[in-house]
């Protein structure tokens, strides 16, 4: 009787385990790709390299354009993609990671823009394509960036979507940054993330700094001009590291400490969607075509004279009228300083680097001369200063620190 | 009667796995065409998969074909033909896929096809 039981409960065991084996996993982003069964790949965050290049909108529905790509597409793509967008192309169907099938609404919905040219100029040259075995050529050394985009936009036609490939159109390709914004970032940022989080404007009642409004124009900490947005890399900077506090009534207990936390143990992968959907939320990151930044040149050699050049140029670029002749943020303007949101903002402290929000060190300082710091009284220098001259007064600002730091102070 | 079932599942279970593993051992192979021996029959790829780069050297036979795919010569005809090719006309950093089984030891290419000819 015993020994009957103890076979059936083995043969039952045993096929639980073929079961198991035979059936596979749910497909989801977490596990791979559920549109793997269709030839489709991973859509992960396209590299910082790659992720501040987005399709101008009217590429997607411009005729010349989608002809443009469609003679491309015949002559570089069909054989491995097929002519029907399919991923049944004769070489392809001979490969052993099978091209994706573009007539796969779901699959090319949850693709952004700059995945998809990152996947065209790089194929499967780089990780983890790669590691899968994937053999599609890169084509950034043969295909111009217009004619790029072109064939993706030929490419778009096949899922069947008639309007431009953007987030606002295809909100799944945001919906894992969305998730992370709302249990991560909402309390400060608020929900539309217009920075009208309940806890935000806890920390400092009726006074700056108050966290990022991402629907606005304006952003502080960046390495491009005047007037423009931030790059990825600048958003993924300040994400990574935070925001230390300079201070305020009741910010007390958090002098010095982070009044952004730093989310640098966030995975990269998370941190990079986040960003895609932060950037989702102001539609001027895919309208302002090629970024710029600002060039920092290596830093000269620290001397006497420069830090007397620096120190007369803090007279006249009046930045002792906001930070004071000591660099103290006790200037004679200072009390009357309102950000954009006409708030009371602080003049920073020169002679604490540690709480620069921008960072300490001296390229950190001389990004931060030339492009300012927007929605804040701190104006950009890059037009009024060459470059030198930003040196010099980098230099100096540093020397105001106590202790006697300078050019080695270190990050934010 | 139980202990016959108990071992007629345990050699089917044996059988599915074994079956499984070797039809996953003979998928295709793609990479970059590293060296040719035409007077060996032989084929040298390099090739990435499961993170790992390796070179995979196949051995081509008389049934071993090649071929690349292009546009019909008439413009007005759509698809691809079918090209045959020698192993002669196959050059270094082409991108091919070829489809292989052992045979005593070695991988046996049944079908090389040219995915990108890379100048």
């Amino acid at each position: 009787m015993r020994a009957k039981l103890f076979t059936s409960l083995a043969i039952g065991v045993l096929g639980l385990l073929v079961g198991l084996w035979l059936v596979p996993p749910p497909a989801t982003r977490a596990n791979g790709d559920k549109h793997e069964e269709k030839g489709g790949h991973a859509h992960m965050p396209a590299p910082l390299e790659y992720a501040d290049i987005h399709v101008p909108t009217s590429v997607w529905t411009d005729p010349a354009m989608i002809t443009r790509g469609k003679e491309v597409y015949a002559s570089r793509c069909a054989v491995c993609h097929g002519d029907q967008g399919d991923g049944k192309g004769p070489a392809g169907v001979a490969l052993p990671l099978k091209p994706p099938d573009f007539r796969d609404k779901d699959g090319v919905a949850e693709m952004r823009d700059n995945y998809w040219f990152w996947r065209v100029s790089e194929g499967g040259q780089v990780e983890p394509f790669k590691g899968k075995g994937s053999a599609m050529p890169p084509w950034k050394g043969e295909l111009s960036v217009d004619d790029r985009w072109a064939v993706m936009a030929y490419q778009h036609t096949f899922s069947g979507h008639n309007g431009p490939h953007v987030p606002w159109g295809h909100p799944e390709s945001i919906a894992m940054g969305r998730d992370i914004f709302v249990m991560a970032c909402v309390p400060c940022h608020g929900v539309t993330g217009k920075g009208d989080g309940s806890v935000g404007s806890m920390l400092s009642p009726r006074r700056a700094p108050q966290p990022r409004d991402f629907t606005s124009a304006e952003f502080k900490f960046r390495s491009t001009p005047s007037g423009q947005l931030p790059t990825t890399a600048d958003l993924f900077r300040t994400l990574t590291e935070g925001v230390r506090s300079s201070g305020g009534p009741m910010t007390i207990g958090l002098r010095g400490h982070r009044i952004m936390p730093s989310f640098q143990h966030m995975p990269v992968a998370q941190r990079l969607e986040v960003l895609e959907y932060v950037k989702s939320l102001n539609r001027g990151f895919w309208q302002r075509g090629v970024v710029k930044t600002v060039t920092v040149p290596a830093p000269p050699p620290l001397t006497p004279e420069r830090l007397t050049r620096g120190k007369q140029l803090y007279g006249d670029a009046e930045c002792l009228a906001c930070h004071g002749t000591r660099g103290r943020g006790d200037g004679p303007s200072a009390p009357m300083l309102k950000d954009n949101r006409d708030l009371s903002i602080a003049a920073t402290d020169l002679t604490r680097p540690a709480r620069f929000k921008n960072g300490a060190r001296p390229e950190d300082v001389y990004r931060t001369l030339v492009t300012g710091l927007a929605g804040t009284p701190m104006p950009s220098y890059g037009d009024s200063l060459e470059p030198d001259q930003v040196w010099d007064l980098a230099y100096y600002v540093l020397s105001l620190s106590r202790g006697g730091q300078s050019a080695q102070t270190g990050s934010r | 009667m139980t202990k016959a079932m108990f071992v007629i599942v345990a050699l089917v279970v044996g059988a599915v796995v074994s079956a499984a593993h070797s039809v996953a051992d003979e998928g295709p192979i793609s990479g970059a065409v590293k060296a040719i021996d035409a007077s060996g029959k032989t084929l040298t790829l390099q090739t990435t998969a499961k993170g790992e780069t390796r070179e995979v050297t196949i051995v081509l036979k008389p049934e071993s074909k090649i071929v690349k795919f292009a546009r019909p010569p008439e413009s007005a005809k759509t698809g691809f033909v079918e090209q045959p090719l020698a192993l002669s006309d196959l050059k270094p950093g082409w991108i091919v896929s070829v489809t292989t089984k052992h045979e005593g030891g070695n991988e046996v290419a049944e079908i090389v096809t040219v995915v990108l000819e890379k100048p």
